[in-house]
């Protein structure tokens, strides 16, 4: 933009699904915010991402959902102006990392992050709006210890995009067994496995099931989850991509698997909770709703 | 103007009353006759398309809202109006998530309306201009997607109507009296589960005129009585001014008895005095700029918020700067 706008554009803060968002300055009531630059498709026009983070943006209005304020038309270019957020916690977790062992976070600060994620998730869910691409990307911090849900371009509308509209490819790091299987009938349960998967990254710093394809993504889920069966989810053999042949394996034990990678104990009510979120079938799942009044939050419900 | 205006902000109004939609539009259709003809050939084209790529109805129904809203702020021409017509079709498609590659949208377009051979460069020009309008649909509507975004008049036609356990018969009589509706500009006047009401009423009274409608508190629906008798009284006044031109008359339900203008003006007779939205002066109408001064979109910064507060803060600062 330039000095006729009523933002000063500021450095570039990274590149979007559909968009390229910049840092910015409201030049009349000196706030800063986060410029969200939408790329017109010469194919098909304004994008159907932004039209549904738009929509979706402008009735979200919760202390842990990044606030869309407007939406700027300037020639032939599209503008949402955000919420500015110090951080995601993606770089946050990063920018921790100690040569190249990847660290996990204190446990009350992983607790706090986590609550605020919860209660943002809870609050999408009641609205009827399912966030759908969770990651830590798309956590946005600041330096008071906030976060917030942003980036809604897939939300609620499409079917699970393998690509983005670059070259740049979804990650599947944080996709529910279910949806991998194919079920089209998900719903805020998808949410909930990708808090659980955030959970356990916060932890360690590393991602717990990092595939780089479907298959792969279901056999690091399987290794640490288990394979599941009709026994253990009713249904699970009539989803499109379940395979009778999937390696059998047995559930591991948590506790074993992140204790390694943080110095502080894990207690019991943290491995139930994360247990609650990866449950694979997703009707097992706890609910946004039913984390919040998990017991390892006690100290967060009974005094608040 | 632009000269003057570098950067502007403006706060969406989704509904606007009658007279104010007249003001409004005083700037943009010159020949209202040639518009309401236009308006109707062109729900028959958007109907046509939809039938055609088997869209819902609630496509059709957001494609008419933007093709109207667009019209309060952008001269009418009748020669681009088909154009207009395809863009607010393939944006509401986005809006309402039945997507469909624009160039299909432009096919059955063409298509539709030209008796030659539709060839990739026509289709490839044709959608150019059809990407061109796209934002200034969405402007129209200030980026406001509250209006079209979840709450759709067939859907509420069913959910009400078993809320009020009205009977199937009289349901589905509601749903064919919505597609006569969807052609008025109550769209742009009150929302749309206020005219699912005012069908449902308008059905229940063809049916059962014996029977009173049934007794319930308007807030209930999160609606009043006087933006659900606007839109009861535009229903009437639709079917007895331009009986011809519905589409009830040939697709009345199994059972249903058949209806005439006359039929509209007894409805009217027993509905009693006819009242609606409270209109504001005339005095304050030409007092209010948004209605008064045509859109400038030579501005070269339109910035759209839902929020008032916004608006109040921003202009608290500014004055605050200004004094300083």
């Amino acid at each position: 933009m330039t000095s006729s706008s009523q933002f000063k554009q500021l450095e570039k803060l990274g590149n979007g699904t559909y968009a390229t968002v910049y840092k910015g300055l409201n030049k009349t009531t000196g706030v800063y915010v986060a410029l969200k630059e939408v790329k017109l498709d010469s194919e098909e026009g304004t994008p159907s991402t932004a039209i549904r983070e738009i929509s979706l943006m402008k009735e979200l209005k919760h202390e842990n959902i990044v606030r869309l304020y407007d939406v700027i038309h300037t020639e032939n270019k599209l503008t949402l102006v955000f919420e500015y957020m110090d951080n995601d916690l993606k770089k946050y977790m990063d920018s921790r990392t100690v040569g190249n062992n990847p660290q996990g976070l204190e446990l009350s600060l992983v607790k706090y992050f986590h609550w605020q994620l919860l209660e943002g998730v809870s609050f999408c869910h009641e609205s009827k709006i399912l966030h759908r691409d969770l990651k830590p990307q798309n956590l946005l911090i600041n330096n008071k210890g906030q976060l917030k849900l942003g980036d809604f371009g897939l939300a609620r509308a499409f079917g699970i995009p393998v690509n983005t509209f670059s070259s740049e490819v979804v990650t599947l790091w944080y996709r529910a067994p279910d949806v991998l299987m194919g079920s089209r009938t998900y719903s805020t349960s998808i949410d909930m496995w990708s808090c659980g998967c955030i959970l356990a990254e916060m932890i360690t710093g590393k991602p717990l099931f990092p595939g780089t394809n479907d298959e792969e993504q279901l056999k690091l889920i399987f290794e640490i989850m288990g394979t599941p069966n009709e026994s253990t989810w009713s249904g699970v053999s009539s989803l499109p991509k379940y395979n009778p042949n999937f390696s059998q394996k047995l559930p591991r034990d948590l506790r074993t698997i992140l204790q390694p990678h943080t110095k502080e104990p894990l207690d019991d009510n943290l491995i139930n909770l994360l247990h609650g979120l990866l449950q694979l079938n997703p009707d097992m799942r706890l609910s946004a709703k039913q984390a919040l009044h998990h017991p390892w939050f006690a100290e967060y419900y009974q005094h608040p | 103007m632009s000269s003057k205006f570098e950067t502007q902000l403006l706060l969406s109004r989704p509904y606007l009353t009658r007279k104010q939609l007249l003001k409004l539009q005083s700037n943009t259709i010159t020949d209202r006759r040639t518009y309401n003809q236009k308006k109707i050939a062109i729900y028959k084209f958007l109907s046509d398309i939809c039938i055609q790529l088997k869209f819902p109805r609630r496509t059709l129904e957001t494609a008419v809202y933007f093709y109207q809203r667009y019209y309060v702020f952008n001269a009418f021409e009748t020669e681009l109006c088909y154009t207009v017509a395809t863009s607010c079709l393939l944006l509401s498609c986005k809006q309402v998530e039945t997507i469909k590659k624009a160039n299909e949208i432009c096919s059955v377009s063409l298509r539709l309306r030209s008796a030659g051979k539709v060839t990739p460069d026509i289709i490839d020009n044709f959608k150019k201009r059809v990407l061109q309008i796209e934002l200034r649909i969405l402007e129209a509507c200030a980026f406001d997607y509250r209006v079209n975004n979840s709450v759709h008049i067939d859907e509420y036609v069913v959910k009400m109507g078993r809320e009020l356990k009205l009977d199937y018969q009289t349901c589905h009589l509601a749903w064919v009296i919505a597609y006569d509706a969807l052609k008025l500009e109550t769209l742009l006047i009150v929302p749309q589960h206020t005219i699912a009401l005012a069908v449902l009423k308008t059905a229940h009274e063809l049916l059962h005129s014996r029977e009173s409608w049934p007794k319930f508190r308007y807030s209930a629906f999160e609606t009043d009585e006087y933006s659900v008798s606007q839109a009861y009284f535009d229903i009437l006044n639709f079917f007895i001014n331009s009986f011809s031109i519905c589409d009830l008359r040939e697709n009345l339900p199994a059972g249903v008895p058949p209806v005439s203008i006359d039929t509209f003006i007894e409805l009217k007779k027993n509905a009693g005095h006819e009242f609606g939205l409270k209109e504001a002066s005339d005095d304050a109408i030409e007092a209010d700029a948004y209605l008064t001064t045509p859109r400038d979109f030579s501005i070269r910064e339109r910035r759209y918020v839902l929020s008032p507060k916004l608006v109040a803060d921003e202009a608290q600062q500014k004055n605050f700067n200004n004094h300083r």
